[in-house]
């Protein structure tokens, strides 16, 4: 019995840091989001096993991101996207390539398939616009998932605003996205007001003036020269919706 | 007082491939190796010698039997910390030097720091390596990688020293040196166990010896006892003439005796080598 | 200090000697050394990560890769020159347990790959902090919030490496104990090295919920046996603060880590107990 001890013991000592190394990988798994990507799947061959098996992941991402040029100038759409996705996958953390790729297969590849198809001649109008419309929402899901992943998402909601707006014709969402990138800590200038206009064009122009006036007073007035242009935009809406002097922002002292 | 080493019954069994054949390099195997003597255990390749060594020393396990060092059981610290071994073809680490190497093996024998010095310079001494102590391994000759190992095996003041084919590929001065080595032990009233197929040196050395064949004990006993014939005689006669010759002859008959060969004694080709050669050292 | 650890000490002395003047060590330590120093003039391909992540990551990639060849070829073929040219024969026979030396192996070899995570993750700290002066003065002109690293993620971030080489150290011993040949026992350890970065498969798997009992049990099993090595790559997280890691995550890595080399070390001297050299 006593020649088991030895053996057993071995066994407890495996199976136990088995155990713990369960409780210790629930708490580190959230730091490591590149792994365990479905995207990474039909793509492991090709060198990305390096990166998903330890470093060298930034790398490989950059690696698999030239390839995909390569495949974007031949018009290559399964495997562009496929490398897209795969860099994007490998590191999660890069806006660069969420934004690209959203780019890419929402703008480019509807393009491609129209073409693959005939063209824009021979494609029936109402074609186009589905296969526009189908290739915006994979590109607007793929920049979705990048926001998720992103520290400074403003660029990426910004893309899948235009992609709502100009493919999807969505005016809504376009707004919804156009309204997260103004607010998001590094949102650009004209977010703000291209929010506005839309709202304004798509009929809803009392919540366009209100929600863009609030934006203006709070992030834009403060600021060193209080944004003009939009003080100007601000004006008009007033003025297109027939507000009285009491109800209108009251002047700037640098306001012309 | 027990002996140095005891084996009783000893057998070991060697599995071969995967389907368990079994090869048997040591059977039945009983020695007493009595203390203060050179033992000597002779025997063609293959005869299981340098196997039971590995047993007694722990290094391979028994199929069966029962072993003890200096009255501990075999492969315990007890029993090794009281065992030095050289081990055939000894190979050490060529970058440490040969006076590194000592104290490396001395500390893992368990000598005190306190006595490591004046250990380390005896074992040193006694082997004849002072003097190339702190070159590197790397450069020594086969001689000398044997007397460093020789070294090694003796820095603890071991009671017991296994030494196995000590002189293989070594040149007979080198041997020689080696040979007084294992003296000097005796002398120091250790017990040296020789493991060789060298006959003419165990003869030399040793006092008793045993010879194995097929992993069977075939022959053991007191060197003079084993080799002596008592029915033959042996006299050395200076100036003999044709005629004293005859008459030496004829006397002998008298007696019912009869010479049976009568040539000139030789000198052994060792001998020879180690007149000729006597001062050069192996370097 | 007690004479069996004063014993495995001195081994673990002659085989760090012995490790570091290898020229296979020096080869790879100067290729990792390279790698880092070259991530600063690769840096045109990068594609927007921040300059840093890409430095950070051509360290990590340096230590990763190199540090695992070194950590399964060394330490097999630590064990099996002595093995081969039978200087085990001479040690072992001497009053040092098969244990002290498996363990004075494994603490060698531990050492070794310890100079070079401290080398490789010393030198990628410098370059790092170098680029990140030029990088803060260049924000800072520019009105940007300038992109900065942690020096104490890089610190644990290199302990969690040296945590990860001593598992893969302890598993390659135990291969080695149970081995015949250095190829051999170099095959294996390399699979298992693979395994185990990959071992996080079942272990994501093994949390959720499973209808096969047989495939439940499968994943319970790969999960205790194998080790997860790929729970020490949160490199970018400590370093780069990506993501964030709480500092009992770590600990726990380490604990874990910690836990591995025990368990595999215990069964390697089991292993290596019943060897016949």
């Amino acid at each position: 019995m006593r020649r088991y001890y030895a053996p057993g013991l071995a066994l407890l000592l495996v199976v136990g840091a088995g155990a713990f190394s369960e409780i210790s990988w629930r708490s580190v798994r959230p730091s490591i989001p590149e792994i365990g990507r479905k995207e990474l799947e039909p793509t492991l061959g090709q060198g990305v096993l390096l990166g998903i098996l330890g470093g060298l992941r930034t790398v490989v991402a950059d690696l698999t991101w030239i390839r995909s040029y390569v495949l974007w100038e031949r018009k290559d759409r399964p495997g562009c996207e496929a490398l897209m996705r795969t860099a994007c996958a490998l590191d999660p953390h890069s806006r660069y390539f969420w934004e690209n790729t959203g780019y890419a297969i929402g703008f480019d590849m509807a393009h491609w398939e129209i073409r693959r198809r005939g063209g824009y001649a021979k494609v029936p109008a109402e074609t186009q616009q589905r296969i526009f419309q189908q290739y915006a929402r994979r590109g607007i899901d793929v920049l979705n998932e990048g926001i998720g992943h992103s520290k400074a998402p403003a660029p990426l909601l910004l893309c899948a605003a235009q992609l709502a707006e100009t493919k999807l014709k969505d005016h809504a969402l376009s707004v919804r996205y156009y309204q997260e990138a103004a607010e998001s800590h590094d949102a650009p200038w004209f977010a703000a007001r291209i929010c506005a206009i839309i709202m304004w064009e798509d009929g809803r122009k009392a919540e366009a003036y209100r929600w863009f006036r609030k934006y203006w007073t709070e992030r834009m007035l403060p600021k060193e020269d209080g944004f003009p242009d939009d003080l100007g935009q601000l004006r008009g809406m007033e003025a297109g919706l027939g507000l009285k002097p009491e109800e209108r922002i009251p002047r700037p002292s640098w306001e012309r | 007082m027990s002996s140095a080493i005891s084996v009783r019954r000893l057998t070991k069994d060697f599995q071969i491939g995967i389907r368990g054949l079994k090869l048997r390099a040591v059977d039945d195997l009983s020695l007493e190796i009595p203390r203060g003597q050179v033992y000597g255990l002779l025997g063609p390749n293959g005869c299981g010698k340098s196997t039971t060594l590995k047993v007694v020393l722990g290094l391979v396990s028994a199929t069966a039997g029962e072993i003890s060092i200096l009255g501990h059981p075999s492969a315990t610290a007890e029993a090794r910390s009281r065992t030095g071994f050289l081990p055939e073809a000894p190979y050490f680490h060529k970058f440490l030097s040969g006076r590194e190497l000592v104290t490396y093996c001395a500390r893992l024998s368990g000598v005190r720091p306190s006595e490591l010095a004046a250990a380390v310079e005896d074992a040193l001494g006694l082997a004849a390596m002072t003097d190339a102590a702190d070159r590197p391994i790397g450069t020594y000759s086969k001689g000398m990688l044997q007397r460093i190992g020789f070294a090694q095996a003796v820095v603890h003041d071991p009671e017991l020293v296994i030494l196995d084919e000590p002189t293989a590929g070594v040149d007979p001065v080198g041997s020689a040196a080696i040979g007084r080595m294992i003296h000097a032990m005796r002398d120091k009233g250790k017990t040296v166990v020789l493991c060789s197929h060298l006959l003419g040196q165990v003869e030399q050395v040793c006092d008793r010896v045993a010879i194995m064949d097929r992993g069977k004990l075939v022959l053991e006993g007191r060197v003079e006892d084993v080799l002596a014939r008592r029915d033959r005689h042996v006299m050395t006669i200076e100036a003999l003439t044709p005629a004293a010759r005859e008459a030496a002859e004829a006397a002998l008959a008298a007696h019912g005796a009869r010479v049976t060969s009568v040539t000139h004694p030789r000198r052994s080709l060792e001998d020879l080598f180690r007149e000729l050669v006597t001062g050069s050292r192996d370097a | 200090m007690t004479p069996s650890l004063q014993r495995t000490l001195w081994i673990s002395r002659v085989t760090f000697l012995e490790a570091v003047r290898q020229r296979f060590f020096a080869f790879l330590m100067v290729l990792g050394a390279a790698m880092v120093l070259s991530s600063v003039s690769f840096r045109v391909f990068d594609f927007g990560h921040g300059e840093l992540k890409f430095i950070a990551d051509f360290g990590f990639g340096g230590m990763f890769l190199f540090g695992s060849v070194l950590s399964v070829v060394m330490t097999a073929q630590l064990f099996f020159s002595e093995i081969d040219n039978k200087t085990a024969l001479t040690l072992l026979a001497k009053p040092l347990s098969r244990s002290e030396f498996l363990l004075g192996k494994f603490f060698g070899a531990w050492a070794v790959l310890g100079v070079f995570v401290v080398v490789l993750s010393g030198l990628l700290g410098v370059v790092m902090w170098a680029r990140e002066q030029e990088l803060v003065a260049m924000a800072e002109q520019a009105g940007k919030v300038p992109v900065t690293f942690s020096a104490s993620g890089m610190v644990q971030f290199a302990l969690l490496q040296w945590l990860r080489l001593g598992v893969v150290i302890a598993i390659v011993l135990t291969i080695s104990a149970l081995a015949r040949t250095f190829l051999f026992a170099v095959v294996v350890g390399s699979l298992a090295v693979v395994a185990g970065q990959l071992q996080w498969i079942a272990q994501d798997a093994v949390l959720k919920p499973t209808g096969s009992i047989l495939y439940g049990a499968f994943l319970w099993l790969s999960t205790r046996l194998l080790p997860n090595l790929q729970q020490f790559n949160i490199g970018d997280a400590l370093v780069l603060g990506a993501t964030g890691v709480p500092a009992e995550a770590v600990a726990e890595v380490a604990l874990s880590g910690l836990a591995y080399m025990v368990a595999y070390l215990f069964v390697g001297t089991l292993v290596f107990r019943r060897r016949e050299i």
